[in-house]
């Protein structure tokens, strides 16, 4: 027997699907090329050659360890990360609490921080392309000369593009843990520091009692934005050094699109991406775990 | 401590603060002067030893720029910006529009009902957030290629959805669960239906939320580069691909680079100044307010 209002609690129950009927239409839409994907990474998939296709099983990923190319690349995906994360989410706490005491101007220092934050990172790449040209023309070499610094081979030197990618990728996003972790100290009540100045605490205990472990969920949600965007860090490279000089700057993400895009070895470009998947994942899940005891630290 | 000893104190607390301040300024705006300067310089300007500062302002690089391929010695090879920017325009105004249609009852049923698989669901979207795109463009590529999405508006606007969903259906659950319940439970008994309660109270309470999304998202389209650079050709290139035609072989146009790079910015300098507020929850999908 159907009453009026069994029919319009049956009707509720799959409602939420037909609304989410678009949507999921287009995640099958994502989802599908991706697990073809996979697939491919199976397989010796060969643009050029279509004919030798032949499923390998994991041949591509355990070539990958016979790979000098690889091993660097992975090292230099990990290393960058590391170093990246550390500069940026320290010097990015000092900009927060810079801008977290009184200054005058914070408005607009705060208003114009988002400018590198909001342009295409490629363009970033470019506008310090133009600034760190080699040549005697370009600008911060020669104001680095005034301060006694030699004129610096940026992007042709393996240790000059190392570093013109990270100060590159810095400038872009720099801003954003600074807003994060300035929103996070923001948010700190009034009272903690309060007790803290009645039990006689300093500017320093301050800092290291109250302010740290009070901003640390802040803290781990910028490491793990930053961190998953280093390891996948492509734009910027790919318009300044494109992974060279001499595969110095060469991360899985740059490794895997010339062995699928410059040479059309699709599977074994796949296979890459698949393991930078896996250290996304892993990394993300080792971050989880940290924000969460951050979070219930701070409850 | 005497008087003049905290005064001291206080002076160098001044000095410190207004070098670090000057220090932050000069590191976030000076690129910005420079390039901007860079695109007002003729070409003996720009490669003129030591780098001038004063020199007379030319137009020529953007004058270049709106030409396009019409003139020039290297004609064919010219990269055609107006046409770039175009892309760029239709690409992200498309995809938006398709994720923010999609989004909005995707956005409300995982605000508003329970059922099973929501949290899962809730979660596959935001991993999106953190995939190497060279795991999906591989495979798009192969598909593109075979059916015909290869260099093609529809195209790009598809594969843009994966930048775009995940994030307009994250941040319009989270506009969207801001507003109080007891609204919607009123509106109910007054007879609203689901959809009445949509239109009537959930979209117009969140009309605000509704902007900023779709300002962001239109945001992100515009810094796309990974996915243009493989899937789109010299018909569909946005700016962000186009800027880097002025790298050729034989030699790299630093002045109109330059023009091309102030362009391709511009729209997101004016709109970030729109979306202060909320650039930050934007950019962790909602997890910062």
């Amino acid at each position: 027997m159907t009453t009026p209002g069994s029919r319009r609690r049956r009707r509720e129950r799959f409602l939420p699907y037909l609304l989410l009927a678009p949507a999921l239409i287009l995640l099958v839409g994502m989802l599908y090329p991706f697990g073809l994907g996979i697939y491919y990474s199976l397989t010796n998939y060969w643009l050029q050659y279509p004919n030798r296709f032949r499923f390998v099983w994991f041949d591509n990923y355990v070539d990958l360890l016979g790979e000098p190319l690889f091993v660097r690349a992975l090292e230099f995906t990990i290393g960058f990360t590391l170093v990246a994360v550390a500069v940026q989410v320290g010097l990015g706490l000092a900009v927060a609490l810079f801008l977290h005491a009184r200054i005058p101007g914070r408005r607009a220092i705060r208003a114009l921080m988002l400018m590198p934050l909001m342009i295409p990172p490629v363009i970033t790449a470019l506008m310090w392309k133009i600034m760190m040209a080699s040549t005697n023309a370009g600008i911060l070499n020669y104001l680095l000369a005034f301060v006694g610094v030699d004129p610096i081979n940026w992007f042709g030197s393996t240790q000059g593009a190392i570093i013109s990618v990270l100060i590159i990728d810095t400038w872009g996003n720099l801003p954003f843990v600074a807003l994060i972790l300035l929103g996070g100290l923001q948010a700190i009540p009034t009272e903690p520091y309060e007790a803290a100045r009645v039990d006689g605490a300093g500017p320093v205990a301050m800092l290291r009692y109250v302010t740290f472990p009070l901003l640390s969920p802040f803290i781990v949600l910028a490491i793990t934005f930053r961190a998953m965007d280093s390891l996948r860090i492509f734009d910027v490279i790919y318009a300044t050094t494109a992974g060279g000089p001499n595969d110095a700057t060469t991360n899985l993400q740059i490794m895997a699109y010339q062995y699928s895009f410059q040479w059309y070895q699709m599977g074994k470009g796949m296979a890459q991406a698949m393991v930078l998947l896996l250290l996304v994942v892993i990394v993300s899940y080792l971050l989880m775990r940290l924000w969460n005891r951050a979070a219930e630290s701070t409850q | 401590m005497t008087s003049r000893a905290v005064s001291y104190q206080r002076l160098t607390r001044r000095v410190v603060i207004a070098l670090a301040s000057v220090v932050l300024l000069v590191w976030t705006v000076f690129p910005f002067v420079w390039i901007l300067l860079t695109s007002l310089k003729s070409p003996g300007d720009i490669i003129s030893v030591p780098p001038t500062f004063v020199f007379t302002p030319t137009v020529d690089n953007y004058t270049a720029l709106v030409v396009g391929e019409q003139r020039g010695q290297y004609a064919s090879t010219r990269p055609d910006f107006p046409r770039f920017f175009l892309n760029s325009m239709i690409i992200s105004v498309g995809a938006v529009a398709l994720s923010v249609a999609a989004g909005i009852p995707a956005a409300y049923a995982l605000a508003r009902f329970t059922f099973p698989g929501k949290n899962a669901l809730a979660f596959v979207l935001l991993s999106f957030r953190f995939v190497p795109f060279i795991a999906f463009v591989i495979p798009l590529y192969i598909l593109y290629q075979r059916f015909g999405l290869y260099n093609t508006h529809a195209g790009l606007i598809l594969a843009y959805q994966l930048i775009t969903l995940p994030f307009t259906v994250w941040m319009l659950r989270s506009f969207f669960m801001e507003i109080p319940i007891e609204i919607q439970e009123a509106a109910k008994i007054d007879g609203c239906s689901w959809l009445g309660v949509l239109g009537r109270i959930i979209l117009p309470l969140s009309a605000p939320g509704i902007s900023v999304t779709v300002i962001l998202g239109f945001m992100f389209c515009w810094n796309a580069f990974n996915y243009p650079l493989m899937l789109a050709g010299r018909q569909t290139f946005p700016v962000t691909v186009g800027a880097i035609q002025f790298i050729s072989y034989e030699q790299v146009l630093w002045g109109q680079m330059a023009a091309a790079t102030i362009v391709a910015a511009l729209p997101q300098l004016l709109l970030s100044l729109m979306v202060q507020k909320y650039i930050v929850r934007g950019l962790t999908m909602g997890a910062v307010k």
